[in-house]
């Protein structure tokens, strides 16, 4: 049921998240926050059962921060993606695979702001906009119909709001808090944007 | 303690080398003379086989052997640790082959010898090869022949013309007078013959020496019958 | 659903007359829902050697790279560009290995060899090889592209020749597919040049 979203702007990534827990047929928390930072310029969005993205998001979170320690750097996003990538495809050949769906959002100095959709299965595709879970059928529409490339924060935030907004209209659940956030030069921060 | 540990035997001596391998060498330098001759069109090896007995079926021991269809190897040194690399050369041809479906180029299977060797070199619990190989082949991909020599340390070199054993000196001395890069390959097998000759006890048959030849038909070792053509070519 | 047509895709090679082209699909899709209109399958493998690996996504990503590495281990030991017939038959011993938990693609391997001859050849998902003298295909449209391939072909085609009769073969091969589509890419290799083409397609 999870639903992760998100896009690449002019030198940013926006990223959105619910924020629902459930287990079954039951909401139990409405504040989870679903996404993980891999290093200060990159982000991971899971989607899954709680249990798998928990663990695989701190585990790839702690080895990527020793990975920085030992290197003297932070890995680029073109790494970071290709290595989560690696762990998901070896643990599906080897102890079962993780059930983690995921988006790994990135701003490098050379190379700017990037997107990789990956699935369980560690099929990974480096994509202008992604998202999973149901949420996907209904928002990939919208983003094939009002996404631009170079789109400034704010037309990006409006193009987010209409995916909200197809949701909120035709899905059948109710998938009411979003967690939003953007990965630029910066760094990571959260922003608020209205519920529609 | 045997179970855990296992200490190898080739360690460095003060002086920093490694006496175990010049051992090796020793053991090689008192086999029977090997000789290998590289033309334009094949590669010649030949060898001594001298029987400690009148008794013994001398066609039961082979100092020339196959290793691939196109590979071939004779030695000089210790029969038994021959065995030991031809089985393993064999083997390491065969996977090479099972993974590309394309007959190892005689490089890789000297590289692959030479690994082996030099392992020996260094593993806890055994010896260094007490043996020098000269491989010849004829690999499919360049059309041209190729002769290399191996040595226990683990080191290949590769030859025009060049002599193992016992008479190696002399060998390599007569061969350096012989050798020029237009010899055709009956010449080659001629001049391994004569070279053999210089050191050689006794009278030369078609039984108390061997020769292999590889050409763009493949790796072969001549009949004693064929030999004794040859012989007798030069007799005359 | 069988999970050789979980993303979806198609990949077709043919020989020329003293070239030989290769072809994909460009997309990836996670059942009916298409994620990519980008995404690779084909690679390059040697000056004038191209591996198509049609069938799941995450294998075809995982094949590409463990077949570079054995690639670039072969290139280094060998001191040498490794044969198009040589690589079929790595790529089988390859597949091979995983016997009993295959990896699902069904590689297409296309190129000239060190004599400028035209060679294409496929293997199934664990490395039965297929050599052929004039196409191979393989994904989830190769039903269609067969017969493309078997009205469309000409023996001893020229380049350009060989690159109209390879895109329309897989082009119209594709539209009748609903996992594969979404732009193509071809490669055509000649002994002295390769040129690699983006098509544009049905989008749709």
């Amino acid at each position: 049921m999870d639903f992760l979203i998100a896009l690449v702007g002019k030198d940013f990534v926006l990223t959105a998240a619910d924020s629902a827990s459930a287990r079954s047929i039951m909401r139990m928390k409405s504040d989870m926050d679903k996404m993980i930072p891999l290093s200060s310029h990159a982000l991971m969005l899971l989607a899954g059962p709680v249990g798998d993205c928990s663990n695989f998001g701190d585990y790839i979170q702690a080895n990527l921060k020793l990975q920085a320690l030992t290197n003297g750097f932070e890995a680029s996003t073109h790494a970071t993606a290709n290595y989560v990538r690696k762990n998901i495809a070896d643990a599906l050949r080897s102890r079962g695979a993780y059930q983690v769906n995921s988006l790994i959002a990135g701003v490098d100095e050379q190379d700017g702001p990037s997107l990789y959709y990956l699935d369980y299965l560690g099929t990974m595709v480096k994509v202008p906009y992604g998202a999973h879970g149901y949420g996907s059928f209904f928002t990939f529409a919208t983003l094939d119909h009002h996404y631009r490339e170079g789109m400034s924060l704010e037309e990006a935030t409006d193009v987010l709001k209409k995916c909200f907004l197809e949701i909120k209209t035709r899905f059948l659940m109710n998938l009411d808090s979003f967690k939003v956030r953007v990965v630029d030069a910066d760094g990571i921060r959260e922003v608020e944007v209205a519920q529609p | 303690m045997s179970q855990k540990y296992n200490f190898s035997l080739t360690t460095f001596s003060p002086s920093g080398k490694l006496v175990q391998i010049e051992y090796a060498l020793q053991a090689v330098s008192g086999g029977a003379t090997s000789i290998g001759i590289k033309t334009t069109e094949g590669a010649v090896i030949a060898s001594e086989k001298k029987m400690g007995s009148i008794l013994v079926d001398e066609q039961s021991i082979t100092k020339v052997d196959k290793l691939t269809e196109r590979i071939g190897m004779v030695y000089s040194g210790m029969g038994p640790d021959k065995r030991v690399l031809l089985a393993k050369g064999r083997k390491l041809a065969q996977q090479y082959f099972m993974t590309y479906r394309e007959q190892i180029p005689t490089r890789m299977l000297v590289r692959e010898l030479a690994n082996v060797m030099q392992e020996y070199t260094q593993r806890g619990g055994v010896r260094p090869f007490g043996v020098s190989l000269l491989v010849v082949g004829f690999d499919q991909h360049t059309e041209k022949p190729a002769l290399y020599q191996v040595d226990p340390s683990g080191s290949f070199f590769a030859w025009k013309a060049t002599a193992l054993g016992r008479n190696m000196i002399n060998a390599k001395a007569f061969l350096e007078k012989r050798y020029n890069d237009e010899l055709e390959l009956e010449d080659a097998v001629h001049t391994a013959i004569l070279t053999l000759k210089e050191g050689f006890e006794g009278q030369m048959t078609e039984n108390n020496i061997e020769i292999g030849i590889a050409d763009s038909a493949g790796f072969r070792r001549l009949e004693p019958t064929e030999i004794k053509d040859y012989l007798a070519a030069i007799a005359a | 659903m069988s999970i050789m047509e979980y993303n979806g895709s198609a990949v077709v090679a043919m020989t020329g007359k003293e070239c030989v082209a290769i072809a994909a699909d460009r997309r990836l899709g996670a059942q009916a829902q298409t994620v990519s209109t980008d995404f690779q399958k084909v690679f390059q493998m040697g000056p004038k050697l191209f591996v198509g690996l049609p069938g799941l996504g995450t294998d075809a990503i995982t094949v590409s790279q463990r077949l570079k590495f054995r690639l670039n281990m072969y290139t280094l030991r060998e001191e040498r560009d490794i044969e198009p017939k040589t690589m079929i038959n790595l790529v089988s011993s390859f597949l091979y290995e995983r016997r009993f938990g295959p990896y699902f693609v069904e590689p297409v391997v296309a190129g000239l060899d060190s004599k400028n001859q035209p060679y294409v050849a496929s293997t199934d998902l664990i490395g039965c090889p297929m050599e052929t003298s004039d196409f191979v295909v393989g994904g989830t449209s190769s039903e269609q592209l067969y017969g493309m391939c078997e009205s469309l072909y000409k023996p001893d085609m020229a380049p350009d020749d060989l690159f109209e009769t390879i895109s329309q073969a897989l082009m119209n091969a594709v539209d009748r597919d609903c996992l594969a589509g979404w732009g193509a890419i071809v490669h055509i290799i000649e002994k002295d040049k390769i040129t690699t083409r983006e098509l544009k397609a049905r989008m749709d």
